[in-house]
C-alpha cells in the first residue's frame, strides 16, 4: 500500500483522468477519427499530449472472418510482433486492425504529434471501449518506429492480440508502456474470450444506442452473461490447467474440438473493485484469472450481475474519479494479498488459480538462474571447441575439413563436444517453445552473443558430419526451407537477425560451407548452368563480405581446404571475375607461411 | 556411479516446487464450453425416439457440420433401466485381443457390453470403413450401456486407425458401466475417453465390490468427470476412480430404477461454473495440491470423513504427481541427445580398439585400459534408457505399440549391436556360460524380434552395397561373440582329456554348426571384418580349432576351414572378396 496508480504505471496521475475524459469524448465523436488534448502537470510544468480514438459499435467493427477474426500482424509496421522460435506471428482481432489502418494516415501527419516529438513531449495514446484496441495498435506502431516511447492509456477496451503477441510485448519490453483500465464486472473486457454470436451482437447494439441518443436509457439485453462469461471461464480454466502443469493428455484432445478464443490479456491491468480500490496487476495469467474470476456470480443473482455488466462499462469516469490520487492502490505482483481478494471478491479456486500464475512466473525465473549455472557449461565446450580449430589451423587444413575427415582424437573429441551442445542448446529451444523461460530471453544481449558463437563455431562441424554422410542424398541440401538444418541453428541466427533489425536469412554466414558442398554436388550433377554460375557468385560476394565484417573465419581460405579446392577446380573463365579471392588465399598462405597469428 | 551388469538406473529427483491439481480446473473447461451438451442433447433427443425394444442399443450417425461427425449408441429404454441383467460377468473376447499388454496378457470384457458390440458387429464394421476414411472431428457417444458400446467400438477404431489416423476420435459416455479387465494406463488411447459419472448414478460402478476387502479386475481408463450438484472434478488416476464409483454405488444402492437426468446435470453444472460459490478467498495455500484436490472431492460429494471412512488417500497421489512431473519434452530431447553422445564415444571406442589389432569385444573384455572402464559406464546409460524405451512399448496395446517402436526401432537395432556384444564380453569374462539362455536380458530379445518381424530378406543389390560397406557395418547378429565364446568353450572340451564321448560328440557337434553358421555370415556380408584382428577371441578359438583339426581330424573340411586357411578373410572387407 501507500502507492499511487501513477507511480506503479510510470505516469503522473494527473494524466489519467483527463485522459479518460478525453477516451470517452473521443469515443462518443464518431465524426472526427481522434480527439487531441494537451495537459499540463502542476509540479514540474512539463505536457502531456493524449490522443484519444472514436469507437463504432457496430458488429462488423468487432467480429469477422475467419472466427475470432483472427489475423496474423507480423508484417511491415509490426515485424515484431512475432515469436522467434516455432510459435508462429501474433494473431490480432482483423477488424480492430481494419480500423487502425483507417486511422493510422491522419495520425501520423497530425501536426500535434509532430510537435510533441519536437518539444519532447510524452506522448499518451488513449482509448475508451472500441477506441482501445485502436489506441493499443498506434502505440505499438511508434514503438517499432523507435520514437521516444508513447504509453498507453485504455478504458474497458476489449482484448486486442493473442498469447504471442503478449509475449512479444513483453520481449521487446513493451509491456510496461501499456495500463488497462477495467471495472469488476464490465462485459467488454471479456467479450473477446467468446465467439461472436448473437449474445454479442446484443450487447453492442445496446451499446450503439445507448451512446448513440444519450439521454435515453434502451432496454437492457439479458441471458447472455451465461453465454459469453462461461466461453471465458472456459478459457480461463483451460489457461489454468496449462498453468498447473495438467499431465493429463486428454486436456489437448478436448481442446481440439473447442473453438477456443485466441485472445489473451497483455501490459499492466488496473482492476477498479467498485469500493474505491485499485488493483494494478502484471502478470498476464493472473490478469487473465482475475478477469473472469471477479466477475463470477456470488450471492446477488444473474439478472443483476448482468445489469452490472452493463451498467460498469460507462462507470469509468466516476471510478477513476473516486478512487485517483488516493493511495489505496495494491500491487499483486510478488504473490496474491490476501486483502486486495477480498475486495476483488474471489472464491477459493480462483486463489488456486492465481497462486499457480505466480508460481508459473517464480519457474521461469528459476529456469534462467538454472540456465546462467548451464550457460557456463556451454562456454566450457566452447572453449574447447575454439582450441580445436585453432589446433586444425595450425594442420593448414581447417577444422571444418579435419573434422570431415575423422581421423585424430582430436575430431573425435569435438563430435562429443558437438553433440553435448547440441543437446544444451535443443534444451533451451524446447523450454522456449514451453514458455518455461522468461519472455526476454531471446532478446538478452549476452544469450544472443553466446548463441551467435556457438552457431558460427559449430553449425560447420554440423553440415561437414551431414556431407561426410551423404545426408543429402536421403534428405536433400542441408539448407532448404524447414530441411535437414537443425532447427536450433535457425532459431538462434533469427534472434541475432531480430536483433540487429536484419531480414530473416540475412545472416546466414555459418551456412557458408553448406553453400559450397551443395554447389560442388550441383556442379556434378548439372554442370555449369546459369543457375550454377549464379550461385557460384553469390558464394564468392559472400564470402568477401563475411570475411570483411568478420563474420566468417578466414581459415575457409587455408591453401587444403574444401573450398579453396573447390575454387582452384572451377572453370578457368571463372578466375578474372575474382580475383579477389585468389588476393584473399594469398595472403592467408603468406600469414600461416609466416606463423603470424590469425 | 554404480555399474550393475551394465545398468545404470535413471533417477529422477524429487522436485519440490509447489505443486497443482487441475482435477477442478479440467472438469470446469469441459462443462463450461460448449462440447458436451451438444452430444448429450442428441442423445436424448434419440433416445426419446427408440421405442420399447427388448434390450439392444442400435448407432445413429449424423453430421452437424461438414468438419464433424458424431456417432450416438442408442439404448433402449429397458437397457437404461436395467442395464445389465446378466450382471457383470466378465469373458475372454479375442475381437479386442490387441488391448493385451504386458500388464493385461488376457483380455475379458463384460458380457453384456460384448454380446451388444458382437450382435451389431456386421454394422460396425460397415461403419468402421466408412469412418476411418473421413477427416475431422468424430465423437463417439452414449448413455449407460450405449456408452459402454461406445467405447468398444472407439477401441475398435482407434486399433484400426492407429497406422494413419486422419480424424481426431474422442468417445463421451454418460453413466456407463466399467467394461473390461484392461487398462490404459500407458496408451496414448486413454487421452481419447471421457467418461461422464454423476454421484447419484450408481450404474458405472455397478459391479464393483462394495467392500474394501474384495479386490476387482475391472479396470477404468480414460478421464472420469465426476459431478454433483454443486460442481465437478475430473480424475485419471484407476485406483481413485475405482473407490469413487464403488462408493457411490453403494450409497446409492436399491435406488437403481432412477434414471440420472444427464441433461439437467449438466445444465446446471454450466451455472456453476462461472459461479464463486459461497466461501470467500481466505489465507494462501500451503499445500496447493492437497488443497484442490480435497476442495474438488468436497464438491462431488466425498468430504474429510468419507474420504478417511474409505480409505483414499491425498498423499499418495500428490507423490505419484510428483514423480511424473520431472519428464518434460525438453529433458527428453536432453536425453535424447545424451544417447546420441554416448553411441558416439563407444563408436570412438571401437575404433581406438580397432587400431589395437583386437577389437572393442576383446579390449573391453580384457578390461585393461581405463577407458574400457568408462565404457562400462556408457553401457550403463545406454542399457537404461533402451530397456526403459522396451518396457513402454511393451505395457502400450499391441498395435500402437507396434507403430510407436517404429520410430526408433532402426536407432534400437543399432545400439542392440553395439553394445550386446560389450554385454557378452562381461558375461563371459565372469565366468558365464551359456549366454542365450542365462544372461541375454529381455530387452535385447524384443528387439532382436521386433526388427525381424519388421526385416525383409537381403536383395541382391543390397549385397552388393553390403559388400561396398562392410568395413564399417556392425555386426549383424549381436550375439555373435555369444556363439565363439560358446565354440571356445566347445574346443576346450574336446582338448580336455576328461570329457565323456558324449560331451565330445555334442562338442564337435557345435563347432561343426558354428562353422557353417560363420561362413553364413560371411557370405552375406553380415559380420564386421573386426572379427579378424589379430588378437581377437574369434581368431584365438580359429587358433585352437585349427589346432585340433590338424592333429586330431586331418581330414574334415569345411566352407570355412577352406576360407580361412587360404587367407581369403584377409580380403574381407577390403571391397571384395
Amino acid at each position: 500500500m501507500g502507492e499511487t496508480v501513477g507511480n506503479l504505471i510510470g505516469l503522473n496521475d494527473e494524466v489519467i483522468h483527463p485522459a479518460a475524459n478525453l477516451a470517452v469524448e473521443a469515443h462518443n465523436s464518431p465524426s472526427k477519427q481522434f480527439l487531441v488534448k494537451k495537459i499540463k502537470i502542476r509540479h514540474d510544468l512539463s505536457s502531456v499530449v493524449v490522443f484519444a480514438f472514436s469507437g463504432s459499435m457496430l458488429p462488423k467493427d468487432w467480429s469477422g472472418q475467419p472466427t475470432f477474426a483472427k489475423t496474423e500482424i507480423a508484417t511491415g509496421e509490426f515485424r515484431s510482433l512475432t515469436s522467434l522460435n516455432d510459435g508462429g506471428d501474433a494473431v490480432v482481432n482483423g477488424s480492430f486492425l481494419r480500423r487502425f489502418k483507417d486511422v493510422i494516415g491522419n495520425l501520423s501527419k497530425a501536426k500535434e504529434l509532430k510537435e510533441a516529438t519536437e518539444k519532447k513531449r510524452q506522448v499518451v495514446f488513449a482509448g475508451y471501449s472500441s477506441g482501445g484496441p485502436i489506441a493499443i495498435l498506434a502505440t505499438l506502431y511508434f514503438l517499432e518506429k523507435q520514437t521516444p516511447s508513447p504509453r498507453c492509456l485504455t478504458f474497458g477496451s476489449p482484448l486486442v492480440g493473442d498469447r504471442i503477441f503478449g509475449h512479444a510485448l513483453r520481449r521487446e519490453g513493451w509491456s510496461d508502456y501499456f495500463t488497462h483500465f477495467v471495472m469488476k464486472y464490465d462485459i467488454i473486457p471479456r467479450i473477446m474470450l467468446s465467439p461472436s454470436s448473437t449474445e454479442h451482437e446484443q450487447i453492442l447494439d445496446y451499446f450503439k444506442s445507448k451512446f448513440d441518443r444519450k439521454n435515453i436509457n434502451p432496454a437492457p439485453p439479458s441471458g447472455f452473461y451465461l453465454t459469453v462469461m462461461g466461453n471465458a471461464s472456459s478459457v480461463a480454466s483451460y489457461e489454468a490447467c496449462r498453468l498447473m502443469g495438467c499431465r493429463n493428455p486428454s486436456l489437448d484432445i478436448i481442446k481440439s474440438f473447442i473453438e477456443l478464443s485466441p485472445y489473451r490479456p497483455s501490459g499492466t491491468y488496473v482492476f477498479c473493485t467498485g469500493n474505491g480500490n485499485l488493483v494494478v496487476v502484471k502478470n498476464p495469467n493472473a490478469v487473465l484469472q482475475i478477469l473472469i474470476h471477479c466477475a463470477e456470480l456470488g450471492e446477488s443473482n444473474t439478472a443483476e450481475v448482468e445489469k452490472r455488466s452493463l451498467d460498469e462499462h460507462s462507470a469509468y469516469l466516476s471510478e477513476l474519479k473516486d478512487c485517483l490520487g488516493m493511495q489505496a492502490v495494491v500491487s499483486l505482483d510478488g504473490g496474491p494479498a490476501t486483502a486486495t481478494l477480498n475486495d476483488l471478491g474471489l472464491s477459493p479456486q480462483a486463489m488456486l488459480c492465481l497462486q499457480a500464475a505466480e508460481e508459473f512466473e517464480n519457474r521461469r525465473s528459476r529456469n534462467l538462474e538454472n540456465f546462467r549455472k548451464y550457460l557456463e557449461k556451454v562456454e566450457v565446450e566452447l572453449e574447447k571447441m575454439r582450441k580445436y580449430k585453432e589446433n586444425a589451423q595450425i594442420s593448414r587444413l581447417g577444422y571444418y575439413d579435419s573434422f570431415k575427415l575423422q581421423n585424430e582424437d582430436d575430431d573425435f573429441h569435438a563430435n562429443v563436444s558437438r553433440l553435448e551442445l547440441a543437446g544444451m542448446w535443443d534444451e533451451i529451444k524446447e523450454m522456449l517453445k514451453e514458455f518455461e523461460l522468461p519472455d526476454d530471453f531471446e532478446k538478452k544481449r549476452e544469450i544472443i552473443d553466446l548463441g551467435t558463437k556457438y552457431r558460427r563455431l559449430v553449425e560447420p562441424l554440423d553440415i561437414a558430419n551431414f556431407y561426410r554422410h551423404s545426408k543429402d542424398k536421403e534428405t536433400g541440401a542441408y539448407v532448404i526451407g524447414g530441411g535437414p538444418r537443425p532447427k536450433r541453428y535457425r532459431f538462434i541466427q533469427r534472434w541475432l537477425e531480430h536483433d540487429e533489425k536484419e531480414e530473416f536469412g540475412s545472416r546466414s554466414e555459418s551456412l557458408f560451407w553448406a553453400d559450397v558442398e551443395q554447389l560442388g554436388i550441383d556442379i556434378k550433377k548439372k554442370g555449369y548452368v546459369q543457375e550454377i554460375e549464379e550461385r557460384i557468385q553469390q558464394v564468392e560476394r559472400n564470402l568477401i563480405a563475411w570475411i570483411g565484417d568478420r563474420s566468417l573465419d578466414d581459415d575457409v581460405l587455408l591453401e587444403n581446404s574444401t573450398f579453396v579446392k573447390w575454387w582452384r577446380d572451377l572453370p578457368p573463365q571463372h578466375k578474372p571475375k575474382s580475383d579477389r579471392i585468389e588476393k584473399l588465399i594469398g595472403e592467408m598462405s603468406e600469414r600461416v607461411t609466416q606463423g603470424t597469428k590469425i | 556411479m554404480v555399474y550393475v551388469r551394465g545398468r545404470i538406473k535413471r533417477g529422477r529427483r524429487m522436485n519440490q516446487d509447489p505443486l497443482f491439481s487441475s482435477a477442478g480446473e479440467l472438469a470446469n473447461f469441459v462443462v463450461a464450453s460448449n462440447l458436451i451438451d451438444y452430444d448429450l442433447a442428441k442423445n436424448f433427443e434419440f433416445q426419446r425416439c427408440q421405442t420399447a425394444f427388448p434390450c439392444s442399443v442400435q448407432p445413429m450417425v449424423y453430421h452437424p457440420t461438414p468438419n464433424r461427425t458424431i456417432v450416438v449408441f442408442i439404448p433402449s429404454p429397458d437397457c437404461t433401466q436395467y442395464p445389465l441383467p446378466e450382471g457383470g460377468d466378465l469373458v475372454p473376447s479375442p475381437e479386442f485381443k490387441f488391448l493385451c499388454t504386458k500388464e493385461c496378457p488376457s483380455v475379458s470384457i463384460n458380457r453384456a457390453a460384448l454380446t451388444l458390440f458382437l450382435s451389431l458387429h456386421d454394422h460396425l464394421s460397415g461403419l468402421k470403413a466408412q469412418l476411418t476414411e473421413r477427416e475431422g472431428q468424430l465423437i463417439i457417444t452414449g448413455h449407460s450401456l450405449g456408452g459402454s458400446v461406445a467405447s468398444l467400438f472407439t477401441l475398435y477404431l482407434l486399433d484400426s486407425m492407429d497406422k494413419k489416423r486422419k480424424c481426431r476420435p474422442i468417445c463421451i459416455t454418460f453413466g456407463s458401466p466399467l467394461i473390461g479387465n484392461f487398462g490404459l494406463q500407458h496408451s496414448q488411447w486413454n487421452s481419447f475417453f471421457l467418461h461422464l459419472v454423476s454421484n447419484k448414478d450408481p450404474v458405472p460402478g455397478l459391479f464393483l465390490p462394495s467392500s474394501h476387502s474384495q479386490t476387482t479386475v475391472y479396470k477404468p481408463f480414460g478421464t472420469y468427470l465426476f459431478c454433483s450438484e454443486l460442481g465437478c472434478a475430473c480424475f485419471d488416476n484407476p485406483d481413485l476412480i475405482l473407490k469413487l464409483l464403488a462408493v457411490i454405488s453403494s450409497e446409492v444402492a436399491g435406488g437403481l430404477l432412477q434414471v440420472v437426468d444427464y441433461g439437467e446435470i449438466l445444465r446446471n453444472l454450466k451455472n456453476k461454473a462461472i459461479w464463486k460459490g459461497p466461501q470467500l478467498a481466505g489465507e494462501r495455500f500451503t499445500e496447493p495440491f492437497s488443497a484442490g484436490i480435497i476442495m474438488k472431492l468436497e464438491t462431488i460429494g466425498f468430504d474429510q470423513t468419507k474420504l478417511l471412512q474409505h480409505n483414499i488417500d491425498i498423499r499418495r497421489m500428490e507423490a505419484e504427481a510428483r514423480s511424473l512431473t520431472k519428464k518434460t519434452k525438453a529433458s527428453d530431447i536432453k536425453e535424447l541427445n545424451d544417447i546420441k553422445k554416448y553411441m558416439a564415444l563407444l563408436e570412438w571406442y571401437k575404433k581406438k580398439s580397432k587400431d589395437a589389432k583386437k577389437g572393442y569385444y576383446d579390449c573391453f573384455k580384457s578390461g585393461e585400459f581405463r577407458r574400457d572402464i568408462a565404457v562400462g559406464e556408457f553401457m550403463g546409460h545406454l542399457n537404461a534408457y533402451w530397456e526403459d524405451m522396451v518396457a513402454e512399448a511393451q505395457w502400450k496395446p499391441q498395435t500402437e505399440g507396434a507403430s510407436f517402436r517404429t520410430g526408433w526401432l532402426f536407432s534400437g537395432t543399432t545400439y542392440r549391436r553395439m553394445v550386446e556384444p560389450l554385454d557378452i564380453a562381461a558375461f563371459y569374462r565372469d565366468g558365464g556360460t551359456d549366454y542365450i539362455n542365462n544372461g541375454r536380458s529381455q530387452h535385447y530379445k524384443l528387439l532382436q524380434q521386433w526388427y525381424e518381424e519388421d526385416a525383409k530378406p537381403p536383395s541382391r543389390d543390397q549385397l552388393d552395397s553390403r559388400k561396398e560397406k562392410v568395413s564399417a557395418l556392425l555386426t549383424e547378429d549381436s550375439c555373435f561373440w555369444a556363439y565363439v565364446e560358446e565354440a571356445i568353450l566347445s574346443c576346450e572340451s574336446l582338448k580336455n582329456a576328461n570329457s565323456s564321448p558324449e560331451q565330445r560328440e555334442s562338442s564337435w557337434d557345435n563347432l561343426v554348426m558354428f562353422g557353417e553358421y560363420v561362413m553364413e555370415q560371411i557370405e552375406n556380408y553380415a559380420v564386421s571384418p573386426e572379427i579378424f584382428l589379430e588378437e581377437s577371441s574369434f581368431m584365438k578359438w580359429w587358433g585352437e580349432y585349427e589346432d585340433y583339426i590338424d592333429t586330431n581330424r586331418n581330414f574334415y573340411s569345411s566352407r570355412l576351414v577352406n576360407f580361412t586357411k587360404r587367407s581369403s578373410y584377409k580380403q574381407y572387407g577390403r571391397r571384395a572378396i
